[in-house]
């Protein structure tokens, strides 16, 4: 099992210009990203924006290692949807290649190339800046500047600290089933051992569970409606500029789309 | 141990821990799910004014995003009566979080996202076999829901299920897959779809039905989704096709799935300090 | 591993502990010993008193606790012991006013949202989504009164949020379970957030509390990379940290290597000198304990009070009594001397051999490196070192579960009987069950089955053995290890010393000629202890090799009073 992903790996330097922003201010950026973007799809606009993203990349702590190890899923996500809006969308157009039922036209070839963009434009930044931010700070911010009830978003901390243990667990649960014999088979009676696994690592988070609530309660978590923090999360001017920024990236590709006319409403 | 066979296969029946809502006020009035009279009329109030607003149609001057008024009476209709209902529901269900609901909600969230985390990464191998026909990834839907209805069945919590299936999202997304951070607008759109429906029974069913409707829930709203932004370009059939099997997966896969695990943990023992297992025989 | 002392397992004494001659008797220590930002002036010592206490969880038919009569009076230490099921853990937690009978008794229920003074009316519906209305469902049902300073133990917690300090501390077994945040700092500041202490006051008090329990690392470290001691003393630190007047302790050792429980014990030692602090021990292992309490309170099996009375004189008037119910009572004339086996008819062949190991997590570096062994049949090889050395990890490629990262695990002839491979790590798991077994340290993550029938019997489904005989087998395997009143319950179920009888079971159905065991007695009580060095010695007798990897002394001891014993130190 490779360590707990959670931490920040190689290559991550959490304090570059764009990491550490206050952790509201990339959930902003975030948002306001992928809301446009989810909004249309075309080449454009979602092109515009990947360029820009690119743009920005120097300045998100992420060394191009570290990026291809975090944003590998994109690409692999990106082909095969794009492959299937070219192919089995919609035809359009002039037809450009015919593979037996397949059939590429121009309208089509268009679409996939959207359709890969759009997932690259929209995963992009959320895969980037989430690699930069610590759960911690990102509770500290959720509670402290955007007020979401601080219970839920400790307990979730807290459980989220034992995703560590939780991997561990679960590669001992594997190597036991073997110690039992199991898992030897066909893919049947590995998809069997692995349903037993996954049982097997819910009961044994949940035991878990029941133990760290009586923990935290004993050191008074949720006996009381008011809490201080000892981490301080600060909303500074320039976290405000970085979310302007944000917007402001996602109005230029939006009006790079109108402008050429190829903004087209997803949902019409 | 004995099997627990008196466990609830039907709807609503389920015997919960709450004694009538009545009995606090000693105004016992025998109305079913421990529902006060005040609730019990605002819900009466919300479904009269569905039937009404459907009677009297709503004006086809009126326009919203290019569909006139006259079309939309019957979503507006029902979205007066359910929501009604489903706030009721989550306003009278008198059980607030306590803190081992809580770090056990965050812990199904946990270990649904690397769940989830899993399937990410394997999802583009699940479904090339099936792009023969291109809606029929819609069928493993239901692996996406997963841990939102197992949260709601476990915790009987207000707002479990969102929250079970937003952190198990997040997290997927943290561990990094190919949708980035519209995972996030998932797990908010799912959560919301198995809470409704848990919500709409008042929070007083969690059987097999109401496991079956509230992954059903959830498939219809990640359907929904999908279509809008991934998949804009399917024609009409594929639409119905693709929604339709995204509510038999999210009822199968989500709902008998997450009803036989809390059924096979809560035997085990593991839920005895929460109000699923509360609910279950003594031992 | 990163622990500070010796490898030596028989652990050279600690350092970083208070030297001797600082200690003062508690009444001479008050405050002045203390300066402010360390300790702040150590709270008084609490009350506790109990009033036929009784305590039912959910879902349960039987009292955990039933009819309790008990006072301890404030500053007092006391070592809680009884068997298994007495409710020790229950009477903890009820002492830390976490058990919430919601309104199945409880003639006054709390206000959650705004405990402070007295303002108790209706004022607890109107406190917002997170503390809305009265705990309609609680945790259970409580009869009699449980009071901390004359207070019911649930209101004094809460009146303690709300004032900004606690009144009660509580430490839990296991150290992976109570790290509640992800760098050091944070994790003990979590408490001190929690009851509204102002930021400007938290930091301060974090590194005097770090300091205190001779934490190793700083503020940031992660709490992921700490040793289960080390992990334990950062628990102390934040339960320390709030300045409790009672401090609950519920086998905080069970779980630790010699090493980390000295110096854990070494800690409560320190504070318990230099406070009024009142103290309560739950701890099979009484060796460890008995210097620092004051009293001990026996728990009966069936609820209540047994005895109770100062340390020595209840060891030496009910000594036996409690050992039969296996409480560990370090008398030598009473440790469990088992009866040495027979020795093997045969004499021992080699079964595996190590050549040049390299063990670890795979693409990380190497834990072990260049061990050389031998394992042969009807001895036992015990691996000893602290946590971290490895030895785990080596268990488990000697069991052929996980690959070496380089080196060899060779099968010899007697073991293949006829597979053409001879690493283990490459067999079928199915030709794993008859040839090497495993016992994991965590029974519970061995457990495949639904009933503790059908547990030891899967391995011998799997090895086509017929219906007949598996009946049979399992049978005479349960009587042996009195399990066969439970055979109809589920193993999760399970008390924790059942469970580890049964996880031996399962491994020894199929009857393999290597044992591998990582730490089989960790955490049991003294019977279950002795039974298991009884039935090793069987095993040995017929000429099974066993593996075990440990940190339990007395129990290498014992093996080799009952058969032949090898032992390897790992360092870390």
């Amino acid at each position: 099992m490779r360590g707990d992903p959670l931490r920040f790996g190689p290559g991550i330097d959490p304090a570059a210009p764009l990491a550490r922003a206050n952790p509201a201010a990339k959930l902003a950026v975030s948002l306001v990203l992928s809301v446009a973007l989810l909004l249309t799809v075309d080449v454009v606009t979602a092109g515009t924006a990947l360029v820009l993203e690119i743009a920005a990349l120097p300045w998100c702590g992420l060394s191009p290692g570290a990026l291809a190890r975090r944003a590998w899923v994109l690409p692999a996500g990106a082909v095969p949807a794009a492959w299937a809006a070219a192919f089995l969308g919609t035809d359009s157009g002039a037809t450009l290649l015919v593979l037996g039922p397949l059939t590429l036209t121009e309208g089509s070839a268009q679409a996939g190339a959207a359709v890969a963009l759009r997932i690259l434009a929209v995963g992009l930044p959320g895969v980037v800046l989430l690699s930069t931010t610590d759960p911690t700070a990102l509770a500290d911010s959720l509670a402290q500047n955007l007020h979401l009830p601080h219970r839920f978003v400790l307990a979730g901390l807290a459980g989220l600290s034992m995703f560590g243990i939780l991997a561990e667990e679960g590669q001992t649960l594997r190597l036991a089933r073997r110690a039992r014999g199991l898992g030897g088979g066909g893919p049947l009676s590995r998809l069997r051992s692995l349903f037993g696994v996954v049982f097997a690592l819910l009961v044994v988070s949940l035991r878990r569970a029941t133990v760290l609530a009586t923990a935290m309660e004993a050191r008074g978590f949720g006996a009381s409606p008011h809490r201080t923090w000892a981490r301080p999360s600060p909303f500074t001017r320039s976290d405000t500029a970085f979310c302007l920024g944000g917007l402001a990236l996602a109005l230029l590709a939006t009006a790079a789309g109108t402008a050429t006319g190829s903004w087209h409403m997803v949902l019409s | 141990m004995p099997p627990h066979e008196q466990d609830t296969r039907t709807t609503g029946s389920d015997e919960t821990p709450i004694e009538p809502g009545g009995g606090r006020n000693g105004l016992s009035l025998g109305l079913p799910w421990g529902l006060a009279p005040g609730h019990a009329a605002t819900i009466a109030a919300g479904i009269l004014l569905g039937i009404a607003v459907r009677a009297v149609g709503l004006p086809d001057t009126w326009e919203l995003f290019g569909t006139s008024g006259d079309v939309l009476t019957t979503p507006v209709a029902l979205l007066i009566a359910l929501g009604t209902i489903s706030v009721t529901g989550a306003v009278t269900a008198r059980s607030p979080w306590r803190v081992v609901d809580l770090v056990v909600a965050a812990v199904i969230g946990v270990a649904g996202g690397l769940f989830l985390w899993g399937i990410a990464t394997s999802w583009n191998a699940l479904t090339t076999p099936l792009s023969f026909y291109p809606p029929a990834s819609a069928g493993l839907a239901g692996l996406w829901l997963v841990p939102g209805v197992l949260g709601g069945l476990i915790l009987r919590r207000p707002g479990a299920a969102l929250f079970c299936e937003l952190m198990a999202a997040v997290l997927e997304a943290v561990l990094g897959n190919q949708w980035g951070f519209s995972t996030v607008y998932y797990g908010v759109v799912e959560g919301l779809g198995a809470e409704f429906v848990l919500a709409l029974l008042l929070y007083r069913g969690f059987g097999l039905l109401p496991a079956m409707l509230s992954g059903a829930g959830a498939g219809v709203s990640l359907a929904l989704l999908d279509l809008a932004i991934w998949y804009p370009t399917f024609s009409a059939s594929y639409r119905t096709a693709y929604i339709g099997l995204a509510i038999l997966s999210g009822a199968v896969i989500a709902g008998v799935g997450s009803w036989a695990l809390t059924r096979a943990l809560a035997r085990v023992g593991v839920l005895a300090p929460l109000a699923s297992g509360a609910a279950a025989e003594r031992v | 591993m990163t622990a500070p002392d010796g490898a030596a397992p028989d652990g050279a004494a600690p350092d970083g502990a208070a030297p001797d001659g600082a200690a003062c008797d508690s009444a001479a220590c008050d405050s002045a010993a203390c300066d402010g930002a360390a300790c702040g002036g150590p709270s008084r010592g609490v009350r506790i008193r109990a009033e036929g206490w009784g305590w039912r969880h959910n879902g349960r038919l039987a009292w955990a606790v039933r009819g309790l009569d008990l006072t301890v009076p404030a500053g007092r230490c006391v070592l809680l012991l009884g068997p298994s099921g007495s409710g020790k853990s229950t009477l903890l937690s009820g002492l830390a006013g976490l058990l919430d009978p919601g309104n199945h008794s409880a003639p006054g229920h709390e206000p959650q949202g705004n405990p402070a003074q007295g303002s108790t009316a209706q004022g607890s519906t109107a406190q917002g989504s997170t503390a809305r209305g009265s705990t309609a469902q609680g945790n259970g049902e409580q009869e009699g009164e449980l009071l901390v300073d004359g207070v019911p133990a649930r209101r004094a917690r809460t009146a303690a949020v709300a004032g900004h300090r606690a009144r009660t501390g509580l430490l839990l077994q296991d150290p992976t379970a109570q790290t509640v945040l992800s760098r050091c700092g944070d994790d003990v500041a979590f408490g001190l957030e929690n009851h509204a202490v102002p930021r400007e006051e938290i930091w301060p008090r974090v590194t005097a509390a770090l300091n205190r329990v001779a934490f190793p690392y700083g503020r940031e470290h992660a709490t992921s990379h700490l040793s289960g001691g080390e992990r334990q003393r950062l628990a102390l630190a934040g339960v320390l940290v709030l300045r409790p007047g009672l401090l609950l302790l519920d086998e905080p050792t069970a779980m630790l290597d010699p090493q980390g429980a000295d110096l854990l014990r070494e800690e409560v030692g320190a504070v318990l000198r230099d406070g009024d602090i009142t103290c309560v021990i739950v701890e099979h292992r009484v060796d460890r304990w008995r210097d620092l309490a004051d009293d001990v309170v026996v728990l009966g099996p069936s609820g209540g009070v047994q005895t109770t009375g100062p340390v020595e004189e209840v060891f030496s008037r009910a000594g036996r009594r409690l050992r039969e119910q296996g409480v560990w009572i370090p008398d030598p004339g009473l440790v469990p001397v088992p009866v040495p086996a027979p020795e093997p008819e045969r004499a021992p062949e080699p079964l595996l051999l190590v050549r040049d190991l390299q063990v670890g997590r795979p693409r990380e570096r190497p834990v072990l490196s260049g061990v050389e062994l031998e394992i042969c049949s009807g001895t036992a090889l015990c691996l000893l070192g602290p946590n971290g050395s490895g030895k785990s990890t080596l268990a488990l490629a000697l069991a052929g579960l996980s690959a070496p990262l380089g080196g060899q695990i060779e099968a010899t002839p007697a073991l293949t009987r006829g597979l053409r491979r001879t690493a283990p790590h490459r067999w079928r798991p199915l030709d794993l069950l008859t040839r090497i077994g495993t016992v994991f340290q965590n029974p519970l993550h061995q457990f495949v089955a639904t009933s503790v029938a059908e547990e030891p019997a899967v391995g011998l489904r799997l090895l086509g053995v017929n219906g007949e005989e598996i009946e049979q087998r399992v049978g005479r395997l349960l009587t042996r290890l009195r399990l066969d009143h439970l055979s109809r319950a589920h193993p999760y179920t399970l008390s924790g010393g059942e469970q580890r009888r049964l996880s031996v079971a399962t491994a020894l159905a199929t009857r393999p000629s290597v044992l591998v065991l990582d730490e089989p007695t960790f955490g049991q009580d003294a019977r279950t202890w002795k039974e298991l060095v009884e039935l090793f010695g069987e095993l040995l007798g017929a000429g099974h090799a066993l593996v075990v990897a440990t940190h339990d002394l007395p129990l290498v001891r014992a093996l080799d009073a009952v058969g032949r014993v090898r032992t390897r130190t790992l360092g870390p």
